[in-house]
């Protein structure tokens, strides 16, 4: 850890405790691979993304595998579409049938550039097939179908010689582009969430809900990384909404588009809000901890980002992230429900309270932050705002949450037995250090 | 053709239902009952005629009055939204609220009208406590804030006790919260006085507390719902005697409201002026104490403070599915008509 990062955790105490507790207190999975091939798997995952690895890793032993290989497929895929240098006439049908590979034991890809990091995925794809074929068959399946979908979706973006051109037009293109990317990858995870029997199977009645569970991160990675996306000669903002504000996307850049382009940005967090209610429902709706977590990380993070990248100027002119220290304390935070929902309301009041009056989204921000505010009340309603005498209204979503709520009191326990310990100890060597530092001075007072 | 009888149909709320019953198809005949007459000049934003509203001059407590008015239009349904503003000594709330209702009430079975739609308010629910997502569970506080929210509760209440099948008698109560719009003399007026007040800077409270408005004109749609569902058999049971809370569906911040006026009106501040709960409750009842001393009526007073940094706001799933009640009016298009038709005013005057 660089010497910039422990100043800026000493700079957030809170943060700072909670870096320590996740890395000290927090008990962690114990991985044995079972294969030379799930080895070799495992390694993948950790060169393409090792804050996914880390997540994934903590995965109930069902799901850890299937997960897994769907992560290093998709990736192998995106890998292919992403490769400027391989060109359509292979790309195009290698995307459309790369679910067929799925069936074979033995298939690599070397026609993408080497220097990229994560071409290992296609180098090595016969390492991935080896785990998948041991896969349950219904894991198999649904790894397929949403493979089949994935690379249906990139072909026809390859293909789309005006997207490629112009980007993306309308806010409807936008969420359609959207779904092939990220609601996608949530479908295909719901899917086999419920076939493990780690969630409700309503929803499978309700692709809607890990559709916004999809559109919510993808959004708000894009918005954040304008800058590099436009340094790639690539663009995702979707040009009815930034057409509002310049004639071209790169014009942001310049300093007296500076205001219009912080107006822009205002405008697409208001857009990716309106994912957050049923993101919320999604939650309440998956029962394994572990499943949970893996699900409720990326939300609580992309609601994070959002309030940072929400009225920032320097998002057009960097990539802005959230502190270290902030994702401890967000990965300690979310692991409850009522954490998510607490994280939720956090931000949603520094994205209100940021908001200027100027803004010409201003009252409709405004009253999407009510809303959600409003359903965050409807979900696990204070029991001090209630008068004696009134129940809360028994709606659907209002049972779920509280479903959920209930499954999650044996795991806050074990959260407050192990803040606790990361507080004693905190505590017991901030004392020591302090007497210490007394210690020292009056010793050095005598010597004098 | 049927006959509706809009009880306190001269008033602000009064001409919106008149507005909404006259959109109605086929449009029923429409009878006013009102201590004073339709205004004289009467906004471009309606577009009914006037000429074909019958209006009726009487005292709402005056049995004699309101038996006379029913005779003559014989309606199928009473509409009764009458009521005095904020602001007003106890005695005409009792008068009106009270006494007014119960007589309308007594009147009105006494003549054989089956229905009655009455307008409370939503706040009969509110004691200066926070309203969070209230619903009609919440019960009626023992405490009440003052005497127009405990008026009109017990008027409510003997709205809805007075419904029963065995008496041929049925009523539904609407609970609006925050009604503005075109006619409207409290909310936006008051937030424009303080924008020429050069007062927009002082934020009271920290501005976290949510608010429900309603614009007039989707209030006055929730109570043609809940005619046709009084009208209608197979639906009326769902509604009669029931109470429903009527919103913009659209919650907000307190001051994000205001200043979206004043925005509205061409005025953005660069920045606030905080005045924190305490502090401003105490320069409230300082406020109070020297403008009485010199007879003048203070801007900030305690009761003031509690009711800008209260949460009030509502969870109108009920209207929603039972009424089937939806906004249609925003709350940004319903600050555009309410200027607009204050600026016509202004410019009424100058003529």
């Amino acid at each position: 850890m660089s010497a910039t990062k422990v100043i800026q955790l000493l700079e957030h105490p809170d943060e700072f405790k909670a870096a320590v507790q996740l890395k000290f207190f927090r008990k962690q999975a114990d991985v044995h691979p079972s294969s030379d091939s799930e080895k070799e798997c495992l390694k993948m995952l950790k060169i393409t993304s090792r804050s996914f690895a880390a997540v994934i890793m903590e995965l109930d032993a069902e799901l850890r595998k299937p997960i897994m290989i769907f992560y290093l497929v998709l990736r192998a895929l995106d890998t292919i579409e992403d490769d400027m240098t391989v060109p359509n006439a292979v790309k195009l049908p290698t995307l459309e049938s790369f679910h067929n590979n799925l069936k074979k034991t033995k298939w690599t890809f070397n026609g993408t550039d080497p220097k990229e990091r994560d071409s290992i995925t296609l180098t090595r794809f016969d390492k991935i097939l080896d785990v998948y074929h041991e896969l349950k068959p219904e894991y198999q399946d649904i790894i397929k179908d949403t493979t089949a979908k994935m690379g249906a979706g990139m072909a026809k973006y390859a293909r789309d010689e005006d997207f490629k051109l112009n980007g993306v037009r309308t806010v409807k293109d936008y969420d359609l582009y959207c779904h092939y990317v990220a609601g996608l990858v949530g479908e295909g995870l719901t899917k086999l969430i419920t076939a493990a029997k780690f969630g409700s199977p309503t929803l499978l009645d309700r692709m809607n809900l890990s559709e916004s569970m999809g559109l919510f991160l993808q959004k708000t990675n894009i918005i954040r990384d304008y800058k590099e996306d436009l340094d790639d000669g690539r663009t995702f903002w979707p040009k009815e909404v930034w057409g509002k504000y310049a004639k071209n996307l790169s014009d942001f850049e310049k300093p007296e588009f500076i205001q219009k382009g912080v107006y822009c940005i205002s405008e697409l967090v208001l857009n990716a809000l309106g994912e957050a209610k049923d993101s919320l429902t999604y939650l309440s709706l998956i029962y394994d901890h572990s499943t949970f977590n893996f699900t409720a990380i990326p939300q609580v993070m992309a609601i994070a980002t959002l309030a940072e990248i929400f009225e920032n100027p320097l998002v057009l002119k960097q990539n802005v992230k959230i502190r270290r220290g902030t994702t401890a304390k967000l990965i300690l935070e979310s692991r409850t429900y009522s954490g998510v929902l607490d994280i939720f309301s956090h931000y949603l009041r520094i994205i209100h309270h940021k908001c200027p009056v100027a803004d010409p989204n201003y009252l409709e921000i405004s009253l999407k932050c009510g809303e959600i505010e409003q359903y965050l009340e409807e979900l696990n309603p204070d029991s001090s705002h209630l008068p004696k005498g009134a129940k809360p209204m028994q709606t659907q979503s209002y049972l779920d949450a509280q479903k959920k709520l209930e499954t999650d009191v044996p795991l806050q326990k074990v959260i407050e037995k192990e803040t606790s310990a990361c507080n004693a100890a905190v505590t017991f060597v901030g004392i020591t250090f302090v007497s210490l530092l007394y210690f020292a001075y009056y010793f050095y007072v005598q010597s004098v | 053709m049927e006959t509706v009888m809009l009880v306190g149909g001269s008033g602000f709320l009064g001409l919106h239902l008149i507005q909404s019953y006259w959109d109605v198809e086929p449009r029923p005949k429409i009878h006013v009952f009102d201590i004073r007459p339709l205004p004289e000049k009467i906004s471009k934003y309606f577009t009914f005629d006037p000429k074909q509203i019958v209006c009726h001059i009487g005292d709402l407590s005056s049995s004699e009055d309101v038996t006379k008015a029913i005779k003559e239009c014989n309606p199928k349904i009473i509409v009764h939204s009458a009521s005095p503003i904020h602001g007003m000594d106890k005695s005409l709330y009792e008068k009106v609220n009270v006494e007014g209702t119960r007589n309308l009430i007594a009147c009105a079975k006494a003549s054989h009208v089956k229905y009655l739609v009455y307008t409370s308010s939503a706040g009969v629910i509110f004691n200066g406590q926070d309203v969070h997502n209230a619903d009609e569970s919440w019960p009626i506080p023992e405490v009440p804030m003052d005497a127009y929210n405990e008026t009109k509760a017990i008027a409510e209440n003997m709205v809805l006790e007075a419904s029963n099948a065995d008496d041929d008698f049925y009523t539904v109560a609407l609970r609006p919260a925050g009604i503005f719009g075109p006619g409207d003399r409290q909310l936006v007026p008051g937030l424009r006085q303080v924008l020429e007040n050069g007062q927009t800077k002082f934020q009271v409270g920290n501005n976290d507390n949510l608010f429900d408005w309603t614009y007039a004109g989707n209030v006055a749609d929730s109570h043609v719902l809940a005619t046709e569902k009084l009208l209608d058999e197979k639906t009326r049971s769902s509604v009669a005697g029931e109470k429903f809370f009527v919103t913009n569906d659209q919650p907000t911040y307190f001051w994000n409201l205001a200043r979206t006026v004043w925005k509205a009106d061409g005025h953005v501040d660069n920045f606030n002026i905080v005045l924190t709960r305490p502090v401003a409750i105490a320069i409230g009842y300082l406020s109070e104490f020297f403008c009485g001393l010199i007879g003048k009526e203070p801007g900030l007073t305690p009761f003031r403070v509690k009711i800008v940094c209260a949460y009030r706001y509502h969870n109108i799933s009920k209207a929603k599915r039972v009424l089937g009640y939806k906004p249609r009016v925003g709350l940004e298009q319903g600050i555009r008509y309410t200027l607009d038709w204050m600026d016509e005013v202004k410019a009424d005057k100058k003529k």
